[in-house]
């Protein structure tokens, strides 16, 4: 018991090392939090990733995507379940997965793989308020910001190139890539140069149910 | 005048023939159809005026205390990787003198597309999009039974057996709150229609007029009396009697899934002299519908509809305006939805007979309580009360003023 505690210590010990804990923090131009905002760091020395085995999920609730934006591994297959008593018809037209699925209540269809990166965008062609987005990346160090602006993510000691995403923000990519070296900085903000595109999200606030005869 | 029809086929009827034999061709190569369908049994005490149904003068669908079955139907869909779908909604109704029969028959094209401008068609048989009311399935309302007496007239006389083209832009498409769309239609058949507020009045009820149906109505002397205007006691809506061709332009702009607004103006074109062998008339018909509706949060809703217009036939024999609206307050609260509306109508008469009174006006009050126990099991109640009058219930030695009450329990299952 006593060499199990010992191994278990000299372990933890090790990993804690290795590991670090960052905080990113997403502003606008005016310095307003900015939350749901993909974030997401890819080592300079990315050897071999670690292909997903979990299967993610893009719901569809009171004619709504949900989550809105989905950040996945590349590799990583995702399932559209459809959990709406009404049929829908999802497609993308985006270079990184071109699809369509009819979605009929109470079927599940086969998860779809996606394996090339950037965004997806999802639309219903029976629902057309309905838009969604699915974020491809390549690394294991990804999340999205919370209400607060903020994400903590746990790493490695290495180099990295930290980016953010969201389908509202206008700013050119490559101008809010940071290159980031840890253990260094712990706390990291990013602020957007440019306004955001308008905020339709109200779209998804208020329910299409009984809106319309389809 | 007198033109009669030797064709006793409706042209709607050819539409669906046509219809049925590319739905045929689709579901060859298609996958398994989608099935719903929606069963209500009622329990009404009804009003002492019997119904039209029963060739009485009253507005209410019912005109004894009784069991019904109030609505039965089977809704058959399907959806296609190219953006073809097809609907048909069969239906079975205990009132009326068609029991089984078809109210909607459709073909969708809408092509999937990423544009900011898109565009959709439809041909087949159904309903303008005109009533923000009439949008579960099946066309039948979510809030209350007993519809508004704009819908109760659309459902009981209106189809299109048509093509529809609609050129839309999703506001999603454009990063902006505000989607809209323009819908034109082109159709053939519908000519009767504006017989029944004509003579009987508007009404409220839900029962729909199904694909050959006939909608009887009380036996007015002015109407069937042979020296009068030798009209039978009832009306066949979906036929085509003078080969003129009818149209509606519609727009509809909405505020996210908020604020919508509907206009639609809608004429059926039919020559007013022409008549069938059973001496139904072409009703020339046209009317403006502007509907609103305002969600103040994903379970309260104010909506409302507004129509407004005018019918001839024969030669200025009737000639009526009409106008009526409603406005209708709902609220969800958990799985328990209740609605209040208000209706009032109005037809005023400016024809050369008369000894055929035309004008009739009403108010009514609905109150309807639903609650769903499960996904398929849904109880309600409604209570109806109207005061409405008909100047034509005098040559039948009926008061012309009249007021109605109507209570309904309704049982509800669908899947």
């Amino acid at each position: 018991m006593s060499k199990f505690m010992l191994a278990l210590s000299i372990l933890s010990t090790a990993f804690f090392a290795q590991s670090k804990q960052i905080s990113v923090s997403v502003l606008t131009e005016q310095n307003l939090v900015l939350g749901n905002i993909v974030v997401y760091l890819t080592p300079k020395n990315l050897t071999q990733n670690n292909m997903s085995n979990k299967i993610e999920i893009m719901d569809q609730v009171n004619t709504q995507f949900l989550p809105h934006i989905l950040a996945i591994q590349k590799d990583t297959q995702v399932r559209f379940p459809n959990s709406d008593s009404i049929k829908h018809h999802v497609y993308s037209f985006s270079q990184a997965k071109t699809f369509e699925l009819q979605l009929y209540k109470e079927l599940n269809a086969d998860p779809l793989f996606f394996s090339k990166l950037g965004s997806v965008e999802l639309g219903c062609n029976i629902h057309d308020w309905m838009l969604g987005y699915i974020f491809v990346v390549d690394t294991p160090y990804f999340g999205k910001t919370d209400i607060n602006g903020n994400l903590l993510l746990e790493l490695p000691d290495g180099e990295y190139q930290l980016d953010v995403w969201h389908p509202r923000i206008q700013d050119k990519f490559s101008a809010l890539s940071t290159q980031l070296t840890l253990p260094g900085e712990s706390e990291i903000t990013i602020r957007l140069g440019s306004p955001l595109l308008p905020d339709v999200n109200q779209y998804e606030n208020i329910s299409g149910e009984f809106s319309d005869y389809e | 005048m007198n033109r009669t029809l030797k064709c006793r086929m409706t042209f709607h009827s050819k539409i669906l023939k046509l219809f049925f034999l590319s739905l045929f061709t689709v579901s060859v190569n298609g996958i398994a159809a989608e099935v719903k369908g929606l069963v209500q049994l009622n329990y009404v005490k009804a009003d002492e005026q019997s119904s039209w149904f029963d060739k009485g003068t009253g507005i209410l669908a019912y005109s004894e205390d009784s069991a019904n079955v109030q609505q039965a139907f089977i809704e058959l869909s399907d959806n296609f990787a190219n953006g073809l779908s097809y609907v048909v909604v069969a239906n079975y109704y205990q009132l009326g003198e068609q029991n089984l029969g078809i109210s909607q028959a459709q073909i969708s094209y809408k092509p999937l597309s990423r544009n900011k401008l898109r565009w959709r068609a439809r041909v087949g048989f159904f309903y303008p999009k005109l009533s923000l009311e009439n949008v579960d399935t099946g066309w039948l309302s979510p809030f209350t039974y007993t519809q508004s007496a704009v819908n109760s007239w659309i459902g009981e006389e209106l189809r299109t057996a048509g093509l529809e083209l609609t050129l839309y832009s999703p506001g999603r498409a454009r990063n902006s709150p505000f989607s809209w769309e323009f819908h034109g239609a082109l159709f053939k058949a519908n000519d009767p229609l504006g017989t029944l507020i004509s003579w009987r009045g508007f009404a409220m009820h839900d029962r729909q007029s199904l694909n050959n149906d006939r909608v009887p109505f009380a036996p007015y002397p002015s109407v069937i009396g042979r020296e009068r205007i030798f009209h039978p006691d009832y009306v066949e809506p979906n036929h085509e009697l003078d080969g003129s061709i009818g149209f509606y332009l519609g727009t509809h702009i909405e505020y996210y899934k908020q604020s919508t607004l509907r206009y639609y103006y809608y004429d059926n074109q039919a020559d007013p002299l022409a008549v069938s062998n059973e001496r139904l008339y072409a009703w020339r018909t046209k009317f403006h519908s502007l509907a609103l509706q305002h969600k103040f949060d994903s379970n309260t809703r104010v909506l409302g509809q507004w129509l407004s217009g005018s019918s001839v036939m024969g030669n200025r024999f009737v000639y009526i305006d009409f106008d009526a609206w409603y406005v209708m307050l709902s609220h969800k609260h958990k799985a328990h939805r209740i609605s209040l509306r208000f209706d009032k109508f109005k037809v005023r008469e400016d024809d050369i007979f008369p000894w055929d009174p035309n004008n009739s006006d009403g108010r009514g009050y609905t109150l309807a309580w639903r609650y769903d126990l499960d996904k398929n099991w849904q109880i309600g109640a409604e209570q109806h009360i109207n005061k409405n009058s008909a100047d034509i219930r005098a040559s039948l030695g009926e008061n012309i003023q009249v007021d109605q009450q109507q209570s309904l329990a309704v049982l509800q299952y669908r899947w």
